[in-house]
């Protein structure tokens, strides 16, 4: 654990400008993250229900 | 005769010594309560026992009770004491005392600025998420964009002849071209025009004109097929325009304007 915090630092937030590069990519997965799982979610929970699930009954 | 003054200042160090000494109960026991894992201050091995009592430690003088003129206090700057130890609150990696501080620098900070580094990114979201809101309500609704774009079929027109439609409040002119005004205009030398463009480039498909009837000169409404070029003709200051729509006489200094269009199927949808 202590290795890979010291790596880490030194990689990624020993220097100011790598630091902001990974706080803009860091945000972007976030977001990326974030939109991704609660889509999932909440196709799961209406699974069915949704134009795209019943799409192929009328179109073909 | 004899007499003696008794001057303060002389039996002063002697009074004063006994004033670097331990001669209550109640402040040993404070000093007494310690941590786990700590070393204690003053030797558990002394007990006071009553006041107006000297006590000795190792053959050394630890304590001395209260006297007449003396303050009973605690001895604090003691050579005999032993450093406590602070390695239960000690990070590991600088628990070593001869170890420089460069050494462990990467280890003590990457939290710190993992932990900063992770709210910075999460505000970043947050922001743009704030900013992204906020630019959106200027942008033109639905029903706004799809009056932006016009359909018009094709097969309805002539010909030879001219269409006019409104589109975002200015005329329009769809003009079905004839075989021999597509030859005529292709012809043209585009090195003699006032604004030199040639024909292919302001038609996608040769059949088809389509330019705002808007003149560039002062921006009235030109009439189709009048002038001497064929094309059109505006009745306000007398600009020719040709059947491509471009500028050949009179003050209008541009051709007519080309919207973006495109065509779907026998129908062109502009805008």
């Amino acid at each position: 654990m202590a290795g890979f915090m010291s790596t880490t630092y030194n990689l990624l937030f020993k220097r100011t400008s790598t630091t902001i590069f990974t706080i803009f990519v860091g945000a972007l997965l976030c977001e990326r993250t974030v939109d991704y799982s609660t889509q999932a979610v909440f196709d799961h929970i209406n699974r069915g229900k949704q134009w795209k699930d019943i799409k192929h009954n009328y179109e073909k | 005769m004899f007499s003696v003054v008794i001057k303060g200042n002389t039996l002063a160090p002697h009074l004063k010594a006994t004033s670097y000494a331990v001669g209550h109960k109640a402040i040993l026991a404070a000093v007494n309560a310690s941590h786990e894992g700590e070393e204690h201050i003053v030797s558990q091995d002394f007990k006071p026992i009553d006041a107006h009592s000297m006590r000795l430690i190792n053959g050394q003088l630890k304590a001395v009770s209260k006297s007449v003129n003396a303050i009973g206090q605690v001895r604090y700057a003691h050579t005999d004491i032993k450093i406590p130890s602070f390695d239960a609150y000690r990070r590991e990696s600088t628990k070593d005392p001869k170890k420089s501080s460069l050494a462990t620098d990467a280890d003590r900070k990457a939290f710190t600025y993992l932990m900063t580094a992770s709210f910075a990114a999460t505000s970043a979201v947050f922001a743009k998420s704030v900013i992204r809101g906020a630019v959106s309500t200027m942008a033109p609704s639905k029903d706004v964009l799809a009056l932006a774009k016009i359909e018009v079929k094709l097969d309805e027109i002539p010909e030879g002849k001219n269409l006019t439609v409104k589109w975002r409040g200015k005329p329009l002119f769809i003009r079905h071209r004839s075989a021999a005004e597509i030859e005529k205009e292709r012809a043209v030398d585009v090195s003699s025009l006032r604004h030199p463009e040639p024909d292919d480039q302001r038609v996608k498909q040769d059949k088809w004109l389509i330019v705002i009837g808007v003149c560039t000169h002062l921006g009235c409404v030109p009439i189709a097929n009048q002038g001497d070029f064929g094309g059109y003709f505006c009745p306000c200051h007398g600009s020719h325009y040709d059947a491509s729509g471009r500028i050949r006489k009179g003050p209008a200094p541009l051709n007519l304007e080309v919207p973006p269009y495109e065509f779907v199927g026998d129908t062109v949808v502009v805008g």
